[in-house]
C-alpha cells in the first residue's frame, strides 16, 4: 500500500490540498481588491508601495495629486497638454467632470488596473479621474521570420495588441469586424482581443472563444501558443487545436471567411479557430501565385508530410526485416554501405535522427552567426565523417537529410515539430515490427487525428465529414471563380463569398 | 487513474518485448537471387545457389553453393552450412531448370516456389538445355554477375518477343487452366564464355516434351497474342532462284480466334493475324516504293508465315500440345459439360486449325 500511495502523491494531484482556501499573501491583496472598495489616494499609494518607478505627484495650492507608471504613460503629452489646464485652473474639478476624456472612478479595483495598464489618475478633492496617456513600448513592424514568403504582404505581427489590431482594421476595412476584449491571467491581467465578423461567423462559436477564455483560471499567460494550449480540446494530443500564425494577411482571410481570431497582448502571434488538420499545411504563398502553381505546392507539401513521417521508419523496417521489398541493385548498395556499421538499424537511425534534433535545436538557439558555424560542422560530421567511420550507412544519411528537409516543408511550425517527434515513435515501432509496426503506428496517428476536435467540429473535416466541395480549396487550390463558397467547418451564416460571374 | 496508469506502464513494458522477432538484418543475408535445379540419375535432385556478394572485404561478387538433396528446402538448409549469411529466398529472380529435369516433370518442384510466400510470382522460369548447375556455377567474364546476366537477358529478349516472358504466376496459370500449356524460355550455355537463349520449350502439363526453333519464336508470339514490339527476318525461298530476304520491324500484330461450329460440333478452328511493320533490310529485286509490287510482297510475307504457321500447329498437334491456348477459345464456346466430355488432347489432333496472315508494310524506310 505504501507504494501505491506514494505512487498516486507523485501522479495525482492531490485533491484534498487544491480545494483548501489559498493561504498565499498575493491571493489576500486580491480579495481586498475585489471587495469594490470606495477609491481613496491613501488606498492607492497603499496598493503601490515598494514600487520605485511609481510616480506620485502632488500639487499642494491646487489640491491635485497626479499618479503614473513614468515608463508607461508619454510624460511629455502630460506635462504639456494634460497638466497645465487643470493647474490653471480656477476649479480643476469642472474641467475634470466636464471633458469626456478624464474618466471618472469610484472603484479602487479599477483605479489600481487603470494605472497599471498605462493610464494616469488624478485625485482631485477625494475624486479621481484616469487618463489615458498610454506610450505604447514596442518594436515596429517588421517581415515575417517564421513563416516569410515570396510574393505577397511582408509584414507580420509584433508585441503590441493595438499595432495588431490596427494592422488588422487596415485590412478589413469593414464595421462588421467586431472585437472583445477580455483578460486572462490572475496576476498578469494580460489583455485577449477576440475577433469576427459579424454576419458571417457562427456566433456558436464566438461564444465558445469566449467561453473557454473566460474560464482560464491561471497565474500568467505569456503567448498565444501557451493561451490556445489552456483552450484546447484535447490538451493531451501533440497536434495543435489552433492555427498560430504572425501574418495579417493570413489572418484577414480567416476573418473573412468566417472564423474566428484572437490576438494577445504581448504576442506577435495570432490564432484562428476552427481549424482542421489540413489548413496547417497551406500558406497564403498558394492564394498570391497563379492556381496552377499554387496547386502544385499543396501537392508537395502533403508529399513532403508522407516523407517526413515514413522515410527513415520504412529505411529501419526494409533494411531490419523485409528484404524483400526493395529492387536488387538498391539492396546491393544498401548491403553495402550497411556492412560496415556496428549497431542494428534501428539504433542507427535514432542515432541519426537525434544528431539532426540536435544541430536543429542548437541552431535554433544560437544567434545567427554562430549557427552558421554550426551548419557547417553539423555538415561535415554527418554527411561525411559519419559514413567514413563507419558509424551510418549512406543511404540512411539520405533519408534523415530529406525527411529533415522535408520536415520544413510543413509552413506551420508547431505541426512540423509535432511530425518531427511523432517520426520518433514511428522508427522505433517500425525498428520493433517492421512494416506491421509502421502500419500500426500510422493507423494510430489517423484514429487520433479523426477522434481530434476544434471547437468542438470535426479535426479533419472535409474528409471526415466528407465535404467535396471543400476539396477544391483544401487538396487543391482552383482558380478563385471555383472557391464559391466559404469552407463549411465554419458554418458561417454567409455561406457565399464570390459573386462574379466569369 | 491510477489504474489506468499502471497499465499504460504494463503495456509500454509489454509491448516491446514482444518485438524484435523474425528479424532479418540486411547484411547478415544471403539472399537467394538465382536457383538452378538438375535431377541426378538416381532421383535426387542438384540445386544450385547463386547469393550475389556485397561484402566489401571479399572480392568475388556472387556466392555460388551447391547441394544435393530431394527437396528444394533441404537443399537451401544444407547450403546454409556452408555460409557464414543466413540464407533467404525473397530476392529470388531466375529459376533454372536443367532439361533432364523439365523430361522428367517440373510440378512437385514446383510447389515449394508457389507456396513460400517470401518468393514473388514475378520470379521468371526458364529451361536450360543441358546442365542447368553448370550454367549458374559459370563466370562470364565479359558479362555482368551470372544471376544478373540472364536476368538482364531474359528481360530484354522478352520485350522483343524472342522468347515469352514466362514468370511463376504465368506458369502456374497456364499449368492449372484447362485448355492450355505451359511454355517457357529456353538458355543455352555456350563454350565461348556466353549464354544464348535458344528457342521456346513446349510443355505437355508439366513435362518438357519439344521446343520452338529460335528462328520460329515470332511465329509463336504471333499465335500466342497481341503484341507490339519485336521484329522478324524472314527468307522467302519461292520467288524462282534468287533468294529474298526481308528484315520486319517495328511489328504490330494483333490475333483474331474463332471456333466455327458445324452440324457435328465443332468444325475447325480459325487464326486471323494481322500484322503491321516497318521494312528495315530488304534483299531482292522488288521495288518496295512501287505499289503493286509492295503489295505483291506483301502477299509473300503472308504465304511464308502461313506456312511456318501451320507447320508449328502441326508439330503442336503432333505431341497433342496445346501451347498457345485453342482450347480456351474452344472451351469458350461449347457447354461445361461438352467440355469435360471432350479429351481435349485426341480432340486436338483431329481439329483442323486455319491460319491466315494480313502482312502490311506500313514503312519502308528512308531509301526509295
Amino acid at each position: 500500500m505504501g507504494i501505491k500511495q506514494k505512487l498516486q502523491s507523485i501522479f495525482l494531484v492531490n485533491d484534498e490540498q487544491s480545494d483548501t482556501p489559498p493561504t498565499l499573501p498575493d491571493n489576500q491583496q486580491e480579495a481586498n481588491l475585489t471587495g469594490g472598495e470606495p477609491v481613496t489616494l491613501q488606498h492607492i499609494l497603499d496598493q503601490f508601495d515598494d514600487s520605485a518607478d511609481f510616480i506620485h505627484k502632488t500639487y499642494q495650492s491646487e489640491h491635485l495629486d497626479v499618479l503614473y507608471f513614468s515608463h508607461l504613460v508619454n510624460e511629455d503629452r502630460l506635462e504639456r497638454d494634460v497638466l497645465p489646464p487643470l493647474l490653471n485652473a480656477e476649479s480643476p474639478v469642472d474641467i475634470l467632470s466636464e471633458q469626456s476624456k478624464y474618466v471618472r472612478v469610484t472603484n479602487a479595483k479599477k483605479c489600481v488596473e487603470g494605472i497599471l495598464s498605462g493610464m494616469a489618475a488624478i485625485f482631485c478633492q477625494e475624486q479621481a479621474y484616469l487618463i489615458d496617456v498610454i506610450f505604447p513600448v514596442s518594436r515596429t513592424v517588421a517581415e515575417s521570420e517564421t513563416e516569410s514568403i515570396i510574393v505577397g504582404p511582408h509584414e507580420a505581427f509584433t508585441e503590441q495588441a493595438y499595432t495588431n489590431l490596427s494592422l488588422i482594421r487596415k485590412r478589413v476595412q469593414s464595421s462588421h469586424l467586431k472585437v472583445i476584449q477580455l483578460s486572462v491571467g490572475e496576476v498578469t491581467k494580460t489583455s485577449v482581443y477576440i475577433l469576427y465578423v459579424e454576419d458571417i461567423a457562427n456566433e456558436k462559436y464566438i461564444k465558445e472563444v469566449i467561453n473557454r477564455i473566460k474560464n482560464i483560471e491561471i497565474d500568467a499567460v505569456h503567448d498565444t501558443n501557451m493561451l490556445i494550449q489552456c483552450i484546447d480540446d484535447d490538451p493531451y494530443s501533440i497536434f495543435a487545436q489552433f492555427l498560430t500564425t504572425e501574418r495579417p494577411d493570413t489572418i484577414a482571410s480567416k476573418l473573412v471567411s468566417g472564423r474566428i481570431v484572437g490576438i494577445m497582448d504581448g504576442s506577435p502571434t495570432a490564432f484562428s479557430a476552427p481549424v482542421n488538420f489540413f489548413e496547417f499545411f497551406s500558406s497564403s504563398d498558394d492564394y498570391y501565385q497563379r492556381w496552377s502553381i499554387g496547386t502544385a505546392t499543396l501537392f508537395l507539401r502533403f508529399a513532403a508530410l508522407i516523407i517526413t513521417v515514413t522515410l527513415t521508419a520504412l529505411y529501419v523496417a526494409v533494411t531490419s526485416f523485409h528484404y524483400e521489398m526493395v529492387p536488387q541493385n538498391l539492396l546491393l548498395t544498401l548491403t553495402e554501405s550497411r556492412s560496415k556499421v556496428p549497431f542494428p538499424p534501428i539504433i542507427e537511425a535514432l542515432l541519426m535522427e537525434m544528431t539532426i534534433e540536435l544541430l536543429r535545436e542548437a541552431g535554433a538557439r544560437l544567434p545567427t552567426k554562430i549557427g552558421q558555424t554550426i551548419g557547417i560542422v553539423g555538415g561535415i560530421v554527418i554527411g561525411q565523417a559519419a559514413v567514413q567511420a563507419g558509424l551510418t550507412s549512406n543511404i540512411l544519411i539520405i533519408s534523415v537529410a530529406s525527411s529533415a528537409i522535408a520536415s520544413f516543408v510543413i509552413p506551420n511550425y508547431v505541426m512540423s515539430a509535432a511530425f518531427r517527434l511523432f517520426r520518433f515513435g514511428l522508427i522505433i515501432m517500425a525498428g520493433l515490427w517492421g512494416n506491421l509496426g509502421l502500419a500500426m503506428g500510422l493507423a494510430y496517428i489517423v484514429i487520433h487525428l479523426s477522434g481530434l476536435t476544434s471547437l468542438g467540429s470535426s479535426y479533419l473535416t472535409p474528409v471526415a465529414p466528407f465535404e467535396p466541395y471543400d476539396w477544391k480549396d483544401v487538396f487543391l487550390r482552383l482558380p478563385f471563380s471555383k472557391l464559391v463558397k466559404r469552407p463549411t467547418q465554419v458554418k458561417a451564416n454567409n455561406k457565399v463569398k464570390l459573386k462574379m460571374k466569369r | 487513474m491510477l489504474k489506468k496508469f499502471i497499465s499504460w506502464l504494463l503495456l509500454v513494458c509489454i509491448i516491446p518485448l514482444s518485438g524484435c522477432g523474425d528479424q532479418r538484418i540486411l547484411e547478415s543475408l544471403g539472399f537467394i537471387q538465382t536457383v538452378s535445379y538438375d535431377i541426378l540419375p538416381d532421383g535426387k535432385l542438384s540445386i544450385s545457389f547463386s547469393i550475389p556478394q556485397a561484402d566489401p572485404e571479399t572480392t568475388a561478387n556472387r556466392e555460388v553453393l551447391s547441394a544435393v538433396a530431394a527437396s528444394s528446402k533441404e537443399a537451401t538448409m544444407k547450403v546454409s552450412r556452408e555460409t557464414g549469411m543466413m540464407v533467404v529466398s525473397g530476392q529470388l529472380r531466375n529459376v533454372l531448370f536443367g532439361q533432364s529435369m523439365a523430361e522428367h516433370g517440373l510440378h512437385g518442384h514446383l510447389d515449394t516456389l508457389f507456396r513460400d510466400p517470401s518468393i514473388s510470382s514475378q520470379v521468371k522460369v526458364s529451361v536450360v538445355e543441358g546442365n542447368a548447375g553448370e550454367l549458374l556455377i559459370e563466370d562470364y567474364k565479359q558479362h555482368p554477375r551470372t544471376g544478373r546476366y540472364i536476368d538482364m537477358l531474359l528481360e530484354k529478349e522478352a520485350l522483343g518477343q524472342t522468347i515469352p516472358k514466362v514468370t511463376l504466376f504465368i506458369f502456374a496459370r497456364d499449368y492449372f487452366d484447362e485448355g492450355t500449356d505451359p511454355v517457357a524460355p529456353i538458355l543455352k550455355k555456350h563454350a565461348d564464355n556466353y549464354i544464348t537463349t535458344n528457342g521456346i520449350a513446349l510443355f505437355k502439363d508439366d513435362r518438357y516434351v519439344t521446343k520452338i526453333e529460335p528462328q520460329n519464336a515470332l511465329v509463336f508470339a504471333f499465335l500466342k497474342g497481341s503484341f507490339r514490339e519485336g521484329q522478324i527476318s524472314l527468307e522467302l525461298a519461292d520467288t524462282g532462284g534468287d533468294k529474298e530476304i526481308v528484315m520486319f520491324s517495328s511489328l504490330i500484330s494483333s490475333r483474331k480466334v474463332k471456333v466455327v461450329h458445324g452440324t457435328e460440333g465443332i468444325e475447325k478452328v480459325t487464326y486471323h493475324v494481322k500484322v503491321t511493320g516497318s521494312v528495315l533490310e530488304y534483299i531482292g529485286d522488288a521495288r518496295l516504293s512501287n505499289d503493286r509490287e509492295r503489295h505483291e510482297l506483301e502477299q509473300r510475307i503472308s504465304k511464308e508465315l502461313t506456312k511456318k504457321a501451320n507447320a508449328m500447329i502441326s508439330l503442336m498437334k503432333q505431341h497433342q500440345l496445346d501451347n498457345i491456348g485453342i482450347g480456351k477459345y474452344v472451351r469458350n464456346s461449347v457447354g461445361y459439360k461438352q467440355w469435360k466430355q471432350m479429351n481435349w488432347r485426341e480432340e486436338l489432333e483431329k481439329l483442323p486449325v486455319e491460319c491466315s496472315f494480313e502482312v502490311k508494310i506500313k514503312d519502308y524506310g528512308k531509301f526509295r
